[in-house]
């Protein structure tokens, strides 16, 4: 393609020749005629932009805010010199050029080499691509550009942020809530002391007392309390209201943070989580343990976006059958625009399942990016407040959550209510 | 599986339509431009019997250069030396491309079936108007708007004349070039009635032409220069009379009332008083006293020749001169090089072409024109003299010739038609804003970080949530959900034990008595609702 310089020489050019020969004036004439020789011969000079390019990544997947490494190498495999060459690494528009540039002007001898690095911070989770690599080559008198790409793509998920969780708030504020999490006063495999019995054949070694046995001159060994395991259920509003806010501080984002965070709480001590996403359709991850359960309940989180309108007791409906008995049950929603809520929640407590209900306040987040009247506000917070007491009354555990609240802080209202 | 094929059949059957209609169209196009029956005639540069090679080999061997004019009639205005330039046009065989271009009174016109458009009209006659010589041969053929600029016009019919060459047929005419007409003496030409023309004899019966001055004058061949028609047996003997030989012509006639671009024109050859001119183009001659449906053709003396010039000399020292003929094969090689032909140069024939004085005629034409002025040269062309033969109206050849033609005709009419002119202006101005405007060199490469976003609510509910019906219905809710009632039990309470759920005579009355509330009001009642049952 030819640049704006080109093109106005050329067409400078075959003006001249005409307007000469209007006038008959060959000096004119012959000026156009270089002109336009000056163009046709510097058409036959051109780069290309033949190279292979390979490009590593610090991360497959991150958090949300961490900083991802790339580097790019770029290799000429053609014979030729590639003139000027501009490499550009197309990057997510969501991500933040920290340091170094992603991209870079060349000229490459054949078979040589040249490496672009670069820095990006990641502040939205989200599943993400890198690529492709977009060349530019010109010629020497920057006449000619061609522009090409290379299909070279580096996906990369950005989870979201894990906050920390206090384990004492959590036994101390919701006793007897989580009871698969607690210990039971009953013996069986576990950490912590039970009691002592008297040895009997089969018993491990590491577990006698030998303490105990210098004491009494009997055989004794230590039975710990069986810590039980039991099912944590999320469920995540992921509905087109959740979307009210900024890019950063809105109810689906704070949601996925404390989905994620309660998510790593529970599994790192044991509990089975299972996840259920419900925004135009239900997603269900079944309860499960470990680190890749772990993973999983983070990939989900990454892609979520707000969409639909499923309302919650279509959920409670469709899985309730599925959970554990007196299991517990975290609805992360903000609650609005779904008059099922209570009856979902009532449903749930109903079948003895402890119900937590972290709800983000939505009119809060709404109020960040829109002009809300003041006595509108204070009605629709009102309304709120009416909906959240009625959760809290039909048997739920109910944290209305601020936007600039952390999620411990806002775990320690569930007394509030 | 049956309507996949329909559809691939009716796929295949429009492709090959379209690229039927395109060959079509493409044909109908370039069979326009490529002459494949090669019929093209009065050509000075090939050498068939009715081309004129010989005629330009003479040109050539008295040292004038020859060129040839392809595209346009409008590069004459960038003839250097008019003087010693001659332009001929012999035979105009097709018309002009019709353009679009400024006609005499500065309106837009469009040229149709003229021969030559008006801005190559211009051209010519500034060309004579600037001292060129010009010749123009032609019988019923294009040419006719030259003459008309000139005063002078081609009727368009054919002619007969008693003074025709027997042995031939009647459509093989003798001119003599002379004010009176020749007559017959049998089957030829009577000489007693041959004389010389005043326009070269001069009142004394000398002659004015400039190879009168060498007559009598001993030299060699190679000497004699543009005279050498008049060499004999190692002299000039120098003769002004014409007995010049056409075939299938036409008429001249002045235009009654037009004055022409050249002021003196004058006739210069006549047919005998026993012309006949076949009006209606039967192939026979119904002549009478007067023209009418019985009698629709014309008898009497026809002009055969006019000359314009721009002073009643005729000097081409003193201004331009033009020639219009009433045949356009008067310098054909069959007529103008017989010898020639009847020796079968110009390929086996079975007629024979009497002696004649075309040759004559027109080298005369020529030295009359091109010879060079310096007392030293007498009888030779001028250092810069030129003969252009109008080759643009003659079809070509070769492969493309036509083709090439018109891409340089169109050239040429926008490089020197004042219209095309201006609207090259008007295209290279826009394309040069154009290209200002919308050729963009690419962006340069920026990463963007842009995470701007906003979800915003239904605005639309703001007014609904400030009005008091809804104030009170959150109101309502909020007193049954303090007070743990379901909405059964709320609804069948009695207003009394509302009240005194309530316990606060504004919102009492507020809940029970539904009025209308300033806004003022309605701000305090919200304020107290708030501050409601936290005690």
């Amino acid at each position: 393609m030819w640049t704006r310089k080109a093109s106005f020489t050329f067409t400078g050019g075959i003006a001249l020749v005409l307007i000469g020969m209007m006038i008959s004036n060959l000096q004119m004439m012959i000026l156009g005629l270089t002109f336009v020789a000056f163009i046709v011969v510097n058409s036959w000079i051109s780069g290309h932009g033949e190279v292979e390019v390979q490009r590593t990544l610090s991360a497959d997947n991150l958090y949300k805010g961490d900083d991802l490494y790339v580097e790019l190498l770029v290799t000429n495999r053609s014979n030729r010199n590639t003139q000027l060459l501009e490499v550009y690494d197309n990057i997510p528009h969501e991500m933040k050029l920290r340091s170094g540039l992603n991209q870079m002007r060349l000229n490459l001898k054949p078979g040589e080499s040249a490496r672009i690095r670069y820095v990006l911070r990641c502040p939205l989770r989200g599943h993400y691509s890198i690529g492709p690599v977009s060349l530019r080559s010109r010629n020497t008198f920057n006449l000619s550009v061609d522009e090409m790409y290379v299909d070279h793509h580096s996906d990369i998920v950005i989870f979201p942020q894990i906050k920390e969780v206090e384990e004492a708030f959590l036994r101390s504020r919701t006793p007897k809530m989580y009871t698969g999490a607690t210990t039971l006063r009953t013996p069986g495999q576990g950490s912590e002391f039970y009691s002592l019995r008297e040895y009997v054949p089969g018993d491990p070694f590491k577990n006698i007392n030998w303490k105990a046995f210098a004491r009494t001159g009997e055989l004794m060994v230590n039975e710990k309390c069986r810590d039980a395991v039991t099912d944590l259920y999320l469920l995540l509003d992921s509905r087109d209201i959740a979307r009210i806010g900024t890019v950063l501080k809105n109810p689906l984002e704070m949601g996925t943070v404390s989905a994620a965070s309660l998510a790593a709480f529970f599994l790192k001590r044991r509990d089975s989580v299972a996840l259920a996403i419900f925004d135009e359709k239900l997603s269900y991850l079944p309860p499960d343990t470990g680190d890749k359960q772990y993973f999983k309940i983070l990939s989900a989180l990454a892609g979520v976006s707000p969409k639909g309108s499923m309302p919650l007791q279509a959920v409670t409906n469709s899985l309730s059958g599925r959970f554990s008995r007196g299991s517990p049950v975290f609805i992360i929603s903000s609650c609005e625009g779904d008059g099922t809520v209570p009856a979902a929640v009532r449903d749930l407590v109903g079948r003895g399942h402890e119900v937590t209900v972290l709800s983000p306040s939505s009119i809060d987040f709404e109020r960040l990016v829109s002009r809300i009247p003041r006595m509108s506000y204070e009605v629709l917070k009102l309304e709120r407040q009416n909906r959240l007491t009625t959760l809290a009354g039909s048997g739920a555990q109910v944290i209305d959550w601020m936007p600039d609240m952390d999620l411990s802080q806002a775990l320690m209202q569930v007394r509030g209510y | 599986m049956l309507s996949g094929r329909n559809i691939n059949y009716r796929r295949f059957g429009l492709q090959a339509a379209f690229w039927f209609v395109l060959t079509l169209l493409l044909m109908t196009v370039l069979l326009n431009f490529v002459n494949l029956s090669n019929t093209n005639q009065l050509s000075a540069y090939d050498d068939d019997w009715d081309d004129m090679s010989a005629f330009r080999a003479d040109l050539k061997d008295a040292g004038i250069k020859t060129s040839s004019l392809v595209s346009s009639p409008l590069l004459l205005a960038d003839i250097e030396d008019p003087r010693n330039t001659t332009y001929i046009v012999a035979g105009v065989e097709r018309d002009t491309l019709s353009l679009p271009q400024f006609d005499e009174d500065g309106f837009i016109t469009i040229a149709a079936d003229d021969g030559y458009s008006p801005s190559e009209i211009d051209a010519i006659v500034e060309f004579v108007e600037a001292g060129g010589t010009a010749l123009v041969l032609e019988d019923y053929g294009f040419a006719g708007t030259i003459a008309e600029a000139f005063g002078v016009r081609y009727t368009g019919y054919q002619l007969y004349d008693t003074t025709y060459v027997p042995e031939l047929d009647y459509n093989f005419i003798w001119m003599c070039v002379q004010a009176t007409p020749c007559g017959m003496n049998g089957s030829a030409i009577d000489q007693s009635t041959v004389s010389v023309h005043n326009r070269w004899s001069g009142n004394l019966g000398e002659g004015e032409h400039p190879c009168s001055i060498l007559d009598g004058q001993s030299m060699d061949l190679e000497d004699a220069g543009l005279c050498t028609q008049h060499w004999n047996a190692g002299e000039i003997q120098y003769n002004a009379t014409y007995q010049v030989l056409l075939n299938d012509i036409t008429a001249l006639e002045l235009i009654p009332g037009v004055r022409g671009a050249l002021p003196e024109v004058s006739v210069r050859a006549v047919t005998s008083n026993e012309a006949t001119v076949d009006v209606n183009g039967d192939g026979e001659i119904w002549v009478g006293n007067e023209q009418n449906s019985e009698t629709p053709d014309l008898w009497g003396q026809f002009n055969l020749s006019f000359e314009a010039c721009a002073r009643s000399t005729c000097d081409p020292n003193d201004g331009g001169r033009i020639v219009f003929m009433a045949d356009g094969s008067a310098l054909i090689n069959a007529m103008y090089d017989y010898e020639g032909f009847n020796e079968g140069k110009y390929g086996p024939t079975n007629k024979t072409i009497p002696e004649n004085d075309n040759r004559k005629w027109a080298m005369d034409f020529i030295a009359e024109a091109l010879m060079s002025t310096e007392a030293d040269e007498v009888g030779q062309p001028s250092e810069t003299a030129m003969v252009i033969f109008d080759e643009s109206r003659h079809p070509q050849n070769a492969l493309l010739a036509d083709s090439y033609n018109t891409i340089y005709f169109l050239l040429v009419y926008f490089t020197g038609e004042g219209l095309a002119m201006l609207l090259l202006f008007l295209v290279l101005f826009v394309t040069f804003e154009a290209v200002l405007l919308k050729k963009r060199d690419p962006e340069p490469w920026r990463h963007v970080f842009s995470i701007i976003y906003y979800g915003f609510g239904d605005a639309n509910r703001y007014t609904y949530y400030a009005k008091s019906d809804k104030i009170r219905q959150v109101f309502l809710s909020k007193v049954r959900n303090q007070n743990g009632l379901n909405r059964e039990e709320f609804h069948a309470m009695p207003a009394k034990d509302l009240v005194s759920l309530i316990n606060d005579p504004v919102l009492a009355k507020f809940a029970i008595e539904p009025s209308k509330y300033s806004l003022e009001q309605t701000v305090a009642v919200v304020k107290r609702i708030k501050a409601w049952g936290r005690t």
